[in-house]
């Protein structure tokens, strides 16, 4: 086809000689990516947190007194076969007391008396859960283990944790959704303006003899331009203020261990530069074939 | 028979249930060679009949056969082809686009027939030097006066040598003299066997046609022949 060269560079030209509305419909475009790309970052920080955060609450299982250190190895390894356990760490009764010593500072001075054959504390395991909504049904299979005395009961902790990680998830869904439908909104109306602006030009070209698809393809053209320009400034802008933002809420929250920049980059860039140009494409066509089936059917010049 | 309508009636819906009448049953007809005016006042119609016989809208009822081809029910890509082939419009402002020069104008109607650029160009040409512009081929709309807009803009309507050229108010937005102009540049196009059918409200552009048609609330009323 000879002619698609030449719509494809008036597309490109376009861009320039409507520079305003261009840099209008790229700086919507950016507004929307990064409103909508902040709030995904913002959602996956939050459960990625909240995943560590399940991680460090442990549940402590004591053993029973009479229980010999080969058994004990035995219910260790029990426990690690149960599918949500993540990890375990043995704890023996005099690592307890040390412990216990430790942390009641200068109120432990009432047990420092206490030699290793009165140390009243059982051995024990350090538990990780992989998943906290299945707290209770796992806690259930730990007790059925013999050998098992007793653990520290967590689940009111773990019920909060499960329902915020829900809650947050569920809302950063809700969160991106609508955005992305007011950054559709925001775009078709700033296509709408645009071609409002210029349809004397697209009725001169339909006077002439130029058919929808002529009409068309520069101002598809135009929107994957603008879509990848978007794209490139909102990957820049990510890039550049990901890290003071995070450096900021660590500042504030110091114990959540943040998504590092490496690691989301090259994701983000793909996914501001693809949508960039799904956004512009789709835009740009939808609006110019509406305009074309309403207004530009009946061409009223003069 | 260039321009044969039977009857043609155009509405332009205002709400869901409402429509304004703008032609009733209006029928008309063009030979070839042609050179006639339709006069009328505003509101009348005028600029209706115009969209209509140049295809750019379509009659809500009635039969329309332009060149011996029936276009009341034809495709929107067929219709813009017609345009492209058979018809050369030229409007009261000129409508150039304003970020072309002169001859990427006149091109335009040829890029989007296919023809290849080499070709175009020369064409082009050929187009400004019959309305003695081919000096100001690489200006811009807003380097030229009203006069040699509008000569540009019949160079545009004649580059791809239509059967008929449509003028709407071809003079209404210029001094008498470079309105003078443009008509002789219409007669000349009309000996060389162009049909040539001006709208306007103006007796004098009438006077300088051979036939005129008078149009009125949507109705073509009289016909007479000029002396």
């Amino acid at each position: 086809m000879r002619k698609l060269p030449y719509l494809a560079k008036e597309g490109i030209k376009n861009l320039w000689h409507n520079r305003t509305m261009t840099l209008a419909s790229i700086f919507v475009l950016v507004a929307c990516l990064l409103l909508t790309g902040l709030a995904v970052l913002f959602s996956m920080n939050i459960s990625n947190a909240m995943q560590d955060l399940e991680g460090n609450n442990q549940v402590t299982v004591y053993l029973k007194d009479e229980v010999s250190p080969q058994e004990s190895e035995q219910i260790g390894k029990k426990i690690e076969a149960i599918e949500n356990v993540a990890s375990i760490e043995f704890v023996d009764k005099d690592r307890a007391l040390e412990n216990m010593l430790n942390r009641l500072g200068d109120d432990g001075t009432l047990f420092e008396g206490l030699t290793e054959e009165e140390n009243f504390l059982p051995d024990s395991y350090k538990v990780s859960f992989r998943d906290l909504s299945l707290y209770d049904q796992t806690v259930k299979e730990i007790s059925a283990i013999d050998g098992v005395e007793s653990y520290t009961d967590y689940s009111e902790v773990a019920e909060k944790l499960t329902r915020l990680d829900h809650l947050v998830s569920v809302a950063g869904v809700w969160i991106v959704i609508v955005l992305g439908i007011v950054s559709l909104f925001i775009i078709a109306n700033t296509i709408r303006v645009t071609m409002f602006s210029r349809r004397q030009e697209i009725s001169i070209m339909k006077s002439v003899g130029a058919t929808n698809g002529f009409i068309r393809i520069p101002f598809v053209i135009e929107g994957i331009c603008i879509g990848v320009i978007a794209g490139i400034i909102a990957s820049a802008v990510l890039y550049f203020s990901y890290s003071a933002i995070m450096d900021s809420i660590s500042g504030v929250v110091p114990f959540i261990r943040l998504i590092p920049l490496e690691e989301i980059l090259l994701k983000a860039v793909i996914a501001f530069i693809a949508s960039g140009i799904v956004f512009g494409t789709i835009g740009g066509s939808i609006s110019i074939t509406r305009y074309l089936k309403r207004e530009g059917g009946s061409i009223i010049i003069g | 028979m260039l321009v044969s309508m039977k009857n043609i009636c155009k509405d332009y819906a205002l709400g869901k249930n409402s429509s304004v009448p703008v032609l009733r049953n209006v029928s008309l007809s063009v030979e070839e060679g042609d050179f006639l005016a339709i006069m009328g006042p505003s509101g009348s119609g005028k600029t209706t009949l115009m969209n209509l016989i140049g295809c750019l809208d379509t009659p809500t009822s009635g039969e329309y056969t332009l060149d011996g081809e029936n276009v009341t029910k034809l495709s929107e890509n067929r219709l813009s082809e017609i345009r492209n082939r058979n018809i050369g419009f030229v409007f009261q402002h000129f409508y150039l686009l304003p970020r072309l020069t002169a001859i990427e104008n006149v091109c335009l109607p040829m890029v989007y027939a296919g023809v290849p650029k080499k070709e175009r160009l020369e064409r082009a040409k050929e187009a400004l030097r019959t309305v003695g512009l081919e000096d100001r081929m690489n200006f811009r709309p807003s380097q030229l006066s009203g006069g040699q807009s509008q000569r540009v803009a019949i160079a545009r309507a004649i580059s791809m040598k239509p059967k008929l050229v449509l003028a709407d108010e071809p003079t209404g937005a210029l001094d008498s003299a470079s309105g003078a102009q443009v008509m002789e540049l219409f007669r000349k196009l009309n000996e060389a066997g162009t049909t040539v059918l001006v709208i306007t409200h103006e007796q004098a552009v009438a006077d300088c046609m051979n036939k005129t048609y008078h149009i009125l609330d949507g109705q073509i009323r009289e016909t007479e022949g000029n002396p």
